[in-house]
């Protein structure tokens, strides 16, 4: 199977942000072109923080998505993550920390590291900051640009769209063209 | 024309214990059992008897005779799971099999050959198949009848041994009479008149045998000439297959008990491999030195027959539902089922094979709790935030006209650039000014942008109605929040964070 948009299998990639920068709808959007093909992904969700309706109007195929709850608890998103990985057959692995995330030992990212080379998937890692250090072949960094209102009068009634911008800031090879565009509320 | 195997299990009972503990193989081996006033061997292996132990003699006057003489107590479980994989054995070669008793079976082998080729081939067959489930000193023998080939097997120096059509007589004759099991007074007889072999007893005249010693004189007769008497009794596989192990030290940890389970899962997999089949379900019990017992069900939702997959499943049911004591006895049933083939489609995407996708499922459920690990869906609701999670199983339906290398379409209504909602579980109450009806700040962040309020409301007719205010803010930070204020109650709560 072909990599999906811009994210390589076999390989790490972050992406990092502030909050509403838009690294989880860009993380979606991978999740969707993945199911879309009919292929499997799991998520890991350290905060447990998936809207599965977001992700639906995204048009995310839920039933290829399997959901791991953490409950808050880092620890345990690490290790289901490791666990994952381990299993061939799951096109892209997301492991959301959220927005304290640790920084990962160098032997767990390089565990990491390995295990995906493996079993050829993609795994991406959200959070607020780098994680994996050397481990991740590709990190972007998400930015908000604009934002978008929308009502019938002059007061807006509800949130149309926002821009983001996208930026590398670590790529072992030259990626693909990341999107950067609008993002429908 | 008809033609029987027979295989034969010298020793069954040491060989059902060498068979639950290979270690043994090595050693001069007695089984013994605990009578009232002193304990008794019942059976001994090769390595054993050459020091002259055998049945019936005393456990003291067998170590007298052979120092360094493992014993082992008489289990019968052992014994009835040999038994039963021997059967199982032979009922991969051929669907028609006769149990003849502890290490003894019969297997019809007429038409055997169009499968297997000449007779020495299914000899070998049927000596591998034995192999396979514990049995290396298994001999088969074939003939024309299951007596000669029983007969044959039991007097052979060969693994395998074919007696020719027509022939049977010839190859019984210099056969020893014990080999017949005939009653104490009837071999006693016949010894009186000097009959030593079948061969002897065989040219005796018949109508003689008749008159002197009546049916069991012409039964007799009959088994020297290599004549079956009784009909064949087709043996069909039990509908649970089980595997069973005694302790000789009782175990308290689960690492030490998966040892052991290990064990008997590989011979239980050998089993159902040697018959096609695969396992459904693993039902666990264990016995314990408090007199209890501990019974598991191991669902294993895709039939296999894998040591390492199933043994994982076990330890991870055992680990979530220890037994309250050390554990003296294991025994393990399958529910075995007929293993079909498949194959995924050349274009299809990879998907992790089911065998896969139980195991790690099951040690996420152990991680995080079953509760939190599925497939989301969303139900037919408005209420916000409104799923539920199901056991993941991903469609295997193929794609379309090519096989999923393009994407699908995407559902009507959906938006392949829509902003993602990161959820606030629970959602975080916040103290919220407002100006005019519409929030200013937001927990002493200032609001920058604002757009609402989106009323929604539902289950009015229920206890459990709601209805809300929602309104999407931006704040000073930068964040981009989606707030509602319960009406019933004014609180405001931060539903969750565009991102």
């Amino acid at each position: 199977m072909e990599d999906v948009a811009w994210v390589r299998r076999g390989e790490i990639t972050e992406i990092v942000g502030r909050p509403s920068s838009g690294r989880t709808s860009l993380f979606t959007a991978c999740l969707r072109d993945v199911t879309r093909r009919e292929a499997v992904a799991a998520l890991v969700d350290a905060e447990q923080a998936f809207d599965p309706a977001s992700a639906a109007r995204a048009g995310v195929d839920l039933r290829r998505l399997l959901w791991v709850r953490c409950g808050g608890r880092r620890d345990l998103a690490l290790r289901a993550a490791d666990l994952l990985v381990r299993c061939p057959g799951f096109a892209v692995i997301g492991l959301d920390l959220g927005e304290a995330p640790p920084r990962l030992p160098l032997t767990l990212a390089f565990r990491l590291k390995f295990a995906v080379e493996r079993t050829e998937a993609a795994l991406l890692i959200v959070s607020r900051r780098r994680v994996t250090g050397s481990g991740a072949s590709l990190v972007v960094e998400t930015e908000r640009d604009a934002i978008d209102w929308a009502g019938p009068g002059p007061v807006p009634t509800r949130l149309a769209a926002a821009r983001t911008a996208t930026r590398v800031l670590r790529a072992r090879r030259p990626p693909a063209s990341l999107p950067s565009s609008w993002w429908s509320a | 024309m008809s033609r029987f195997a027979c295989l034969w299990i010298d020793a069954f009972v040491a060989a059902a214990a060498e068979r639950s503990e290979p270690a043994l193989r090595a050693e001069p081996l007695a089984i013994v059992a605990p009578a009232p006033t002193v304990t008794r061997v019942i059976d001994a292996n090769a390595a054993a008897r050459e020091y002259g132990v055998g049945g019936g003699m005393t456990e003291t006057e067998a170590r007298a005779r052979c120092p360094a003489l493992v014993s082992r107590p008489f289990v019968e479980g052992h014994v009835r799971s040999a038994r039963h994989a021997l059967l199982e054995a032979a009922f991969g070669v051929s669907p028609r099999v006769e149990d003849g008793g502890a290490g003894l079976v019969y297997v019809d082998a007429a038409g055997l050959t169009w499968l297997h080729g000449e007779p020495v081939a299914i000899g070998r067959r049927l000596v591998g198949q034995a192999w396979a489930v514990g049995f290396p000193g298994c001999r088969v023998a074939l003939a024309g009848s299951r007596t000669a080939a029983r007969v044959a097997a039991v007097s052979a120096a060969e693994p395998v041994t074919v007696v020719p059509p027509g022939e049977e007589r010839t190859a019984l004759a210099g056969a020893p009479l014990a080999v017949l099991g005939l009653p104490p007074d009837l071999a006693a007889t016949l010894e009186g008149w000097g009959v030593r072999t079948l061969g002897e007893l065989a040219a005796l005249p018949r109508d003689g045998l008749a008159v002197r010693l009546g049916p069991a004189g012409l039964r007799a007769h009959d088994l020297a000439l290599g004549r079956d008497r009784d009909p064949f009794c087709v043996w069909t596989p039990p509908p649970f297959w089980e595997e069973a192990q005694g302790l000789e030290w009782e175990i308290d940890s689960l690492g030490a008990l998966a040892v052991v389970l290990d064990a008997m899962l590989g011979r239980l997999c050998a089993r159902l491999m040697a018959a096609s089949l695969a396992a459904d379900a693993l039902d666990v019990r264990l016995e314990l030195a408090s007199g209890g017992h501990h019974a598991r069900t191991v669902a294993l939702a895709v039939p296999m027959c894998e040591v390492k997959p199933m043994l994982a499943l076990i330890a991870l049911d055992l680990e979530a539902h220890p037994p309250s004591a050390a554990v003296t006895r294991a025994t393990l049933s399958a529910r075995p089922v007929r293993a079909r083939a498949g194959q995924s489609g050349l274009w299809q995407p990879p998907a992790p094979r089911l065998r896969d996708l139980v195991a790690v499922l099951a040690r996420l459920a152990a991680l995080v709790g079953p509760d939190n690990v599925g497939s989301p869906r969303l139900d037919d609701s408005h209420r916000p935030d409104a799923y539920t999670l199901h056991a993941f199983s991903p469609p295997d339906e193929p794609g379309g006209a090519d096989g999923g290398r393009t994407p699908r379409p995407d559902p009507p209504l959906s938006d392949s650039h829509r902003l993602m909602l990161r959820r606030a579980r629970p959602s975080r109450r916040v103290a919220v000014a407002t100006d005019d009806e519409r929030p200013s700040r937001v927990d002493g962040q200032r609001v920058v942008g604002c757009a609402g309020p989106w009323r929604a409301s539902g289950a009015w007719w229920d206890v459990d109605a709601w209805a809300r205010d929602e309104w999407d803010v931006a704040l000073g930070d930068g964040t981009l929040c989606r707030l509602a204020r319960d009406l019933r109650t004014g609180e405001w709560c931060v539903d969750g964070v565009y991102d």
